[in-house]
């Protein structure tokens, strides 16, 4: 299916070299679908842990839930190797 | 019917008191329809030293992609020319969780070619998508570099709420006459981009 781009107001059908330079484009966009993934679980991951990092202050004791939900989100990525696996993850409760 | 204001007319019958209303200057409008890139060739030039181009629910095709940008300087060929940009974000989710503002090491480029980020993570359902501005200044000059800077709020695919700044330079003392706006992926399924001039 042919592709067009709008150049000033215009929809010009792709040449032949473009659609060819616009497949590696989006190919190598796939190809970094994982990292891009697993970059946005430990982003999530971290807010999460940063959250929760006032309760763990040398004066504070943390509980045993608290202990246990914090482990959790660090081992969040633990064996997390494909996309599909990243989608399926499912987050610990905050206690 | 005219407008008096501490003794200084501002309307009078309709027509504008002389400095109001004529410093923002429009252009052109592209409106997007599956368009792989929006190109803006035309209308950048030596006549005013800042334009600004105006984003308006721009909506992609695929999920989970960058919106993002690039020049191409006067007589050159391809939207590659060297950039050096620094960007950070603002972030919360519609569940409420994990508000955050970072730098985004991954946005900015050291003296690169490729594509500018200016929103990532986009959505493509009918609630997400990219709205924003970026302010170019003074492409046409061909002493110095080109500043850039803009704010896009944009919904990720993960619902939730992105607001990104963006800025750096085009290191490079040519024209820069042709803008470049895509997707990293698909296209650019409907959408405004207003150009404007600021004389």
């Amino acid at each position: 299916m042919p592709r067009f781009k709008l150049v000033d107001g215009v929809s010009i059908q792709l040449t032949a070299d473009e659609e060819t330079a616009r497949d590696a484009e989006e190919a190598a966009y796939a190809a970094g679908a994982f990292d891009r993934a697993i970059a946005g679980v430990r982003e999530k991951r971290d807010m999460l842990i940063k959250e929760t990092d006032y309760l763990a202050l040398s004066d504070n004791t943390l509980s045993t839930e608290m202990t246990t939900y914090r482990q959790n989100l660090r081992d969040i990525t633990n064996g997390v190797t494909t996309v599909a696996q990243v989608n399926s993850i499912t987050w610990p409760t905050k206690p | 019917m005219g407008l008096i204001s501490n003794g200084t007319t501002i309307f009078d019958n309709g027509s504008m008191a002389s400095g109001f209303s004529d410093d923002l200057k429009f252009i052109s409008k592209a409106t997007a329809s599956a368009s792989l890139s929006v190109d803006i060739t035309s209308g950048i030039d030596s006549t005013y030293k800042e334009y600004i181009f105006m984003f308006n629910n721009i909506h992609p095709s695929n999920d989970d992609i960058t919106f993002h940008f690039q020049a191409n300087a006067s007589g050159g060929s391809g939207f590659n020319e060297t950039i050096t940009s620094t960007q950070f974000r603002a972030t919360h989710g519609e569940d409420g969780s994990s508000a955050s503002l970072d730098y985004l090491t991954g946005a900015d480029q050291a003296q690169g070619t490729s594509y500018q980020l200016l929103a990532g993570s986009v959505g493509s359902d009918n609630d997400q998508g990219v709205s924003g501005y970026l302010h170019i200044f003074n492409p046409a000059d061909t002493t110095f570099v080109k500043h850039f800077f803009g704010a896009f709020q944009s919904i990720a695919h993960s619902n939730r709420c992105n607001y990104q700044q963006v800025a750096g330079y085009f290191n490079t003392t040519s024209a820069l006459d042709e803008f470049s706006f895509k997707f990293s992926s698909g296209t650019v399924d409907s959408g405004d981009i207003i150009l404007f001039g600021v004389s």
